[in-house]
């Protein structure tokens, strides 16, 4: 016991010091992260409002297959990925393997499915009313389209804050596409998993506090953010 | 002529909700569209509105065929606007919900801040501009959705039941703002009711609505029975409350019949009143609606009646007073 509270307090100390170190691996965690994020919610929310409104064959299906995906293993979508952008793979030639790129391309495939099963989800409970009155008083498609995402607003930040959430505590796609590169793919996951192996238990400590408190930063932003237009 | 409406059909899960083939409405006029609940009201208002296309027939709007097949309807939409029963706001401020149609219209913000302020005041809600919306009462919530909806600068507002979930005092808002608006500005007013007073009391023209179709009768005194033949050839209709009424119908078993409430006569005394379908009954409302009076009887069921008023002050009436009715054949419909 004595062990776990002097590792906690030798890496409250290591945060309040701002170790170059430290700070590094979290900016590329950060960086790496929130790309992803950025890019998934750029597709998966237009993509799940339109399977939401839309009418088309086998729809059920897609619906089921990304709710399957939500479950998808990060090491599958690591070999996946892998498989493509190795030197033998059809992407080969760009050369993105052990690069932030192939951390990003794996981030992105991991949550697209949840980005866009929540924006669905938070579509569907939409009353049906507030396209009627888009459309009554004049409003072109894209127009009733943008209102209808403002109503679904706080179900559609809840689907960025449980894929921003996903890809930060990751580690497997980070791990096996990044190749935990220090100063270049070295993420807070990675650089804890590796410290555990060392046995360097402080920094690894240090660095899953540092990884809770960044998320907490994002949720209370994205609270503020929420609060701000809840009018 | 501002709407056509030829052999137009609306089918639902195989279930004909509308069947009208011929309705014409004019331009300029408040015109109610008066029906029990599952006439068919919404669903006409929808598709007046253009949301919704008919499974079969036509709609003319201003001489032109309207073709909801093509979806380029938006031309249309910004000439009508409907103010559904249940409104609903967008979850922001009212001032934002009114200045939605004009922001969306490319309005400049001086404009829109002259406009939410002239329309929130002509709905009585100018002192809750920055209110937020889904805060507002169910009258409130619908005198702003009627802000809103003149904000497009429409030529026809639909109202789909305007009052119906509002208390009297919004009510009455509703009403003045709905003539308003037909008389200052010029608008054609088409409404939903279920309450022939109410259409009568606002509407130039009333047209009844009855399972999807256009009424030939004016529907009120809508009752079900059971018509039965007897020994004498004679028909009758046995209402569910136990009250006979001699009828003129090839139909026989469960029916639905209406009395016109124009066509009952009305009496003090038993002696003025014909034998057939002559019952005696209690005077339990009179309503004044411009040149008649509408008196509610109650004969085991309330059957209203229909006085012009010359007559009415001849009969002398006074509430709870006995009187007789007398409901000739041509007045009832059997359907």
């Amino acid at each position: 016991m004595d062990f776990l509270i002097d590792s906690f307090l030798s890496a409250m100390l290591l945060i309040g010091s701002l170790d170059p170190g430290l700070l590094e691996i979290i900016g590329v965690s950060l960086k790496v992260s929130c790309t992803s994020t950025l890019i998934a919610s750029v597709i998966g929310v237009p993509g799940g409002f339109i399977i939401a409104f839309s009418e088309f064959p086998m729809k059920r299906l897609l619906i089921t297959i990304l709710n399957t995906l939500l479950a998808l293993p990060t090491v599958v979508v690591g070999l996946f990925v892998y498989a493509f952008i190795s030197r033998r793979g059809i992407f080969g030639v760009f050369d993105l393997l052990y690069t932030p790129k192939a951390m990003i391309i794996g981030q992105v495939i991991l949550i697209i499915p949840i980005v866009a099963t929540f924006t669905i989800s938070a579509v569907s409970r939409i009353d049906d009313r507030y396209r009627k009155t888009a459309l009554t008083v004049g409003a072109n498609l894209f127009q009733t389209a943008w209102m209808l995402v403002r109503e679904a607003r706080f179900g559609i930040a809840a689907a960025i804050i449980a894929a921003f959430g996903r890809v930060i505590a990751e580690v497997g796609i980070s791990m096996m596409l990044g190749g935990n590169v220090r100063g270049f793919t070295r993420t807070m996951t990675t650089a804890m998993a590796l410290e555990y192996d060392k046995g360097q238990f402080v920094l690894s400590v240090a660095l899953g506090i540092a990884l809770l408190g960044v998320s907490f930063a994002v949720n209370l932003f994205f609270n503020y953010f929420q609060g701000k237009v809840r009018v | 002529m501002l709407y056509e409406l030829r052999n137009l059909k609306k089918i639902y899960d195989g279930r004909t909700v509308l069947d009208l083939e011929q309705l014409s409405l004019d331009r300029g006029k408040i015109t109610s569209l008066l029906g029990p609940n599952g006439a068919g009201k919404t669903t006409l208002l929808e598709i007046m509105a253009f949301l919704s296309g008919p499974s079969s027939g036509e709609v003319w709007f201003e001489q032109e065929k309207v073709n909801f097949t093509t979806g380029k309807l938006m031309h249309l939409r910004r000439k009508v606007v409907l103010v559904e029963q249940q409104s609903i706001l967008f979850t922001t401020r009212v001032w934002k919900n009114v200045a939605f149609p004009l922001r969306i219209r490319g309005a400049s913000k001086a404009k829109r801040e002259r406009i939410v302020e002239e329309l929130l005041d002509l709905v009585g809600m100018g002192a809750f501009g920055h209110a937020r919306a889904h805060k507002l009462s169910g009258g409130e919530t619908q005198r702003v959705a009627i802000a809103r909806a003149l904000a497009c600068f429409p030529e026809v507002v639909l109202l789909d039941e305007p009052t119906a979930n509002v208390d009297v005092e919004n009510q009455i808002a509703i009403e003045r703002i709905m003539q308003e608006i037909n008389q200052k500005k010029g608008i054609s007013v088409i409404f939903t009711t279920h309450n022939m007073i109410q259409a009568s009391r606002l509407a130039d023209e009333t047209v009844f609505l009855y399972e999807g179709k256009v009424a030939r009768s004016i529907y009120e005194n809508i009752f079900s029975g059971h018509i039965e033949t007897e020994r004498n050839g004679c028909k009758q209709c046995i209402l569910q409350y136990g009250l006979k009424l001699g009828v003129d119908s090839p139909k026989s078993g469960p029916v639905r019949i209406s009395i016109d409430p124009s066509a009952v006569k009305i009496s003090q005394s038993r002696a003025n009143a014909s034998a057939e379908n002559t019952f005696k009954g209690k005077l339990i409302q009179l309503t004044d609606e411009q040149s008649r009076v509408r008196a509610l009887v109650d004969v085991g069921i309330p059957l209203s009646v229909l006085i012009p008023k010359e007559v009415f002050g001849d009969l002398g009436l006074e509430m709870g007073a006995e009187v007789w009715l007398t409901c000739p054949v041509e007045s009832i419909e059997v359907f």
